[in-house]
């Protein structure tokens, strides 16, 4: 038999036996702090109120709504079908199975919209991905949809458009209708304007 | 018959040649710049703490020059930085943050001892690269809560806004509960009721005192 081939086995061995000596490294699906950060500074992973308020009523199959408050908060009271993953206990195993599932879209949210973002930066830095903040939190959810703003009456036909969205998504999630002082008045109004954002639109 | 043994040179060529792939391959096997030095679970623990924050009152005597371990840091871009800024800040975009030259400017402030407040338009804004500067193990980054907006409504008598609270995020406006079940639901009429939680208020100090 030819010696080489020993010789070789042997190398292989001793180079297979460094492999012991390899430090741990992360899992690979963590992210890098450079990839992190180029997400941070896109406002991308925000979805509006309005947006979440739209999916909720469609139904849309692919949205995971996580609450990020503690336990009692989500208790008293929460979105309809809303996770609760309160934010100190969001690495635990139990909660990992919900984060990262294939095609779904999972938009975190608290009171405002700080936890959430924070719950965000630790998924994104666990390496998951599809994951969303609720611009302005139930804060805003509730200035927004359950008890929009009547807008100006000079305000652009959309923000009415978004207006009259708003109304019905309330009467949805309450069961309830706003009650109008000045209806009558807006329906009249019906001039296209420029457009242009109004307060009413942005909110939080 | 092996297709080696006709030329006993071939396996020793061989052989060389794998050495010398792997050796290369150790030789250029490089770590990544920047890592996570932070657990995840420390991570979790800081966010819930008071200690990386920095209340808007705290600062007063930054601005007034009076301390030298503090640095104020404007993370928004040079345009926002131009318009207006907290006087005594230096201006690091967001986006530069991770730079090699911000990472070894940080690197030399850390070691000074000198505490890093970082700040935006707001808190939200400053929230992700604060985390992140925070993971990357510099422990001496502070977040300036409220931000450039609340400085900019409280300009000039920052050290009053003590006992004003309203840069604290996180609690909630309305009584959910009650809005989304009542059986009538006015319009704008109905003022949002301020919910009665309270806030811990940290003790009254200045980052001035005592550095990081």
């Amino acid at each position: 038999m030819n010696k080489n081939y020993i010789y070789l086995t042997l190398l292989m061995l001793i180079l297979s036996g460094g492999l012991f000596f390899l430090p741990d490294r992360d899992n690979t699906k963590y992210s890098n702090p450079e990839d992190l950060m180029w997400s941070i500074v896109q406002p991308t992973r925000f979805v509006s109120t309005d947006a979440i308020a739209k999916m909720i009523i469609e139904n849309d199959p692919t949205l995971e709504l996580i609450d990020v408050r503690a336990a009692d908060e989500y208790g008293g009271f929460s979105l309809q079908n809303a996770l609760n993953m309160p934010l100190d206990s969001i690495v635990s195993d139990n909660y990992q199975e919900y984060l990262g599932i294939d095609g779904m879209n999972t938009v975190f949210f608290s009171n405002d919209d700080i936890k959430a973002d924070q719950a965000w930066v630790i998924a994104k830095r666990l390496g998951f991905d599809n994951v969303y903040v609720m611009k302005g939190g139930l804060n805003c959810w509730m200035s927004t949809i359950i008890k929009p703003l009547e807008p100006e009456e000079t305000a652009s036909s959309e923000a009415f458009e978004l207006y009259s969205f708003r109304k019905g998504a309330s009467i949805y999630f309450t069961g309830n209708n706003i009650e109008s002082s000045s209806e009558s008045k807006k329906t009249t109004l019906n001039i296209t304007r420029k457009k242009k954002q109004s307060v009413a639109e942005g909110g939080c | 018959m092996h297709v080696h043994e006709l030329n006993p040179k071939r396996t020793a060529i061989t052989l060389l040649i794998f050495t010398a792939v792997i050796i290369v391959g150790l030789i250029t096997l490089k770590s990544p710049r920047l890592k996570f030095e932070q657990d995840v679970n420390k991570t979790l623990e800081m966010i819930a703490l008071d200690e990386g924050y920095v209340y808007p009152y705290e600062i007063a005597d930054v601005i007034e020059g009076k301390a030298d371990t503090v640095l104020l840091v404007d993370l928004r871009n040079t345009f926002e930085f131009a318009k207006g800024n907290i006087p005594g800040s230096e201006n690091i975009s967001s986006v530069e943050l991770l730079n090699e030259d911000n990472i070894e400017r940080l690197n030399d402030l850390k070691n000074k001892d000198v505490c890093v407040v970082v700040y935006a338009n707001n808190q939200l804004e400053a929230n992700g690269p604060w985390m992140i500067l925070r993971q990357l193990g510099f422990d001496n980054v502070k977040l300036l809560l409220g931000g450039y907006d609340y400085y900019k409504q409280w300009e000039g008598k920052l050290a009053d806004s003590y006992g004003d609270d309203a840069f604290l995020r996180g609690a909630p406006k309305y009584d959910y509960k009650e809005l989304a079940n009542s059986t009538k639901v006015a319009g704008s009429e109905n003022t949002p009721k301020r919910s009665t939680i309270k806030i811990a208020r940290k003790k009254k100090t200045s980052v001035a005192e005592g550095g990081c």
